[in-house]
């Protein structure tokens, strides 16, 4: 007797397991037709970049459709494991059923086969997402633009990637933004990289959020569907760090003293 | 051949011994409670005793590998299932092994043309309130709750008398280091009860050298979701000096 391993299957796939328990991520898409008129929520400006310690992600708090505003309190920066964050821009319905998938994925990954995914591996498996969401994208009910941000403990080293709506990767040595009021704010990220007081990547974290935080402010400033810091109402946008130790979200305490003295004029 | 009640009840019992025959020999996994969360721990040739299940719950089995390893990944599918399609906090070990694992081994086992499970397994769940839970399954499915911890081994009059002993030990009010030093002396003292088998280590210092000490904790006082973390070379070669 003999014993071989199925080579449709592959150890330790969430997205196989979900699968196999009947849920099916194109079967919206094979039968939906968007029709015309039709205003679905949508996300709006995320950034990530390299600074000493490891990357910095942020995004505003603001959920639009059409020209409504939705939603202020969405967060749109997701924890997907330990090392590992998203950040959203796009429908956040199909963009947050991605985030469930991939933190099932990688959890059920590292404890069936008992080792972390590989960053690569990682990487990947949003790509695949991605590819499997065109239908959705292409109708206009689905697209999803997410910049991922990790830390690969083998390397020592912190990676950001940003994907276009057909899953492409892009590995980001310094910045990126995505979102309707990147625009606005990738010119200044760049700026700031080379003739700022220092590169990004050599800035430190208290240097990183406050840019981080006058960027987002920037974007709503120019960009209806951007949500601006309001202090009063306790509304902040969310900033977190990807280190060697693992991903940290900026309390909301901190982000007040911060909003404070990063948004005041002159400095 | 097996119309017959008495047939069937006697090929029933005739697996009870076989099973329990093969058991004999797995080493035991003990999980206590301790001030900051759950500890599970045990002494084996080869490791694979103690897995992560989920955010919250942790397995330790003793008896065929390839058994083990069947029923962990049915626990970690069913588990990670209801979480995606429901909550984490829906995912407990009261439903998995009640409405899982459960009744699928027990109907296993009286299916007399199937090979049995040949395992014990033991489940530890520290809960959103911080509360300790221990299970211990037999390979019929027969479960049983404990409140101060529980243990399996191979052997039922070994696992009956080291369940007393953590029955009587205070272990919830331990800090991490005393519960592993007083766990390992209970493995230590279930040790000696056992029948002389020369594959089987002398002393904890033997057993340290010779063997795979796996250990693993719950902790209540990680801020993460996944409160799983196994013991590091550094916490085991430490324990190892003050016990060894």
């Amino acid at each position: 007797m003999s014993f071989q391993t199925d080579p449709h299957t592959s150890p330790g796939d969430f997205f196989e397991l979900l699968e196999k328990s009947g849920y099916r991520w194109h079967a919206r898409i094979d039968s939906s037709q968007a029709p015309s008129g039709i205003t679905v929520t949508q996300g709006t400006t995320v950034l990530a970049f390299h600074f000493k310690d490891g990357v910095i992600v942020a995004g505003d708090r603001r959920a639009t459709a059409g020209n409504s505003i939705m939603y202020e309190r969405c967060d749109k920066v997701i924890p997907i494991d330990d090392y590992t964050l998203m950040a959203i821009a796009g429908v956040p319905a199909t963009a947050f059923e991605m985030a469930r998938v991939l933190t099932h994925n990688f959890e059920y990954y590292r404890r069936s086969q008992m080792q972390t995914m590989s960053v690569e591996g990682k990487i990947r498996a949003l790509s695949k997402l991605l590819k499997e969401n065109v239908g959705m994208a292409v109708q206009g009910l689905g697209a999803v633009s997410p910049i991922f941000a990790t830390y690969d403990l083998k390397c020592k080293k912190a990676a950001i990637h940003f994907y276009d709506m057909l899953g492409a990767d892009f590995r980001i040595s310094t910045h990126t933004a995505t979102g309707s009021g990147s625009p606005t704010i990738r010119g200044i990220l760049e700026h700031e990289d080379l003739w700022g007081d220092k590169p990004l990547v050599e800035r430190s974290e208290s240097d990183a959020v406050t840019l981080a935080i006058r960027l987002l402010q920037t974007a709503a400033q120019f960009d209806s569907a951007t949500g601006k810091a309001r202090p009063e109402d306790e509304i902040f946008p969310t900033v977190a760090l990807v280190t060697e130790a693992g991903y940290q979200f900026l309390n909301d305490k901190d982000l007040a003293k911060l909003c404070k003295s990063s948004l005041k004029r002159g400095h | 051949m097996f119309e017959e009640p008495y047939r069937w009840m006697e090929a029933v019992s005739t697996r009870h011994s076989y099973v329990q025959e093969k058991l004999k020999m797995g080493q035991p996994v003990l999980s206590v409670p301790f001030n900051e969360g759950v500890l599970i721990m045990g002494f084996a040739p080869q490791p694979g005793k103690i897995f992560e299940v989920y955010d919250r719950i942790a397995l330790g089995g003793v008896g065929h590998p390839a058994d083990v390893e069947r029923l962990r990944m049915t626990l970690l599918d069913m588990a990670h299932l209801e979480g995606f399609n429901r909550s984490a906090q829906d995912v407990t070990l009261a439903r998995l092994l009640q409405f899982g694992i459960a009744p699928a081994l027990k109907q296993n086992f009286e299916e007399i043309q199937r090979a049995p499970y040949i395992i014990r397994l033991l489940l530890a769940e520290l809960d959103g309130d911080g509360h300790p839970h221990f299970f211990r399954v037999n390979y019929d499915g027969h479960w049983e709750t404990f409140k101060n911890g529980t243990v399996i081994a191979g052997n039922e009059k070994v696992m009956e008398e080291v369940q007393k002993k953590i029955q009587d030990t205070p272990f919830a009010t331990f800090p991490l280091n005393k519960a592993l030093k007083e766990t390992c002396r209970l493995w230590d003292e279930s040790r000696k009860q056992e029948e002389d088998d020369e594959n089987i280590p002398k002393t904890l210092k033997e057993a340290f050298d010779q063997w795979y000490l796996e250990a693993a904790v719950l902790s209540g006082k990680v801020e993460r979701r996944a409160i799983y973390r196994a013991l590091t070379k550094e916490e085991i070669g430490k324990l190892k000096s003050s016990v060894g």
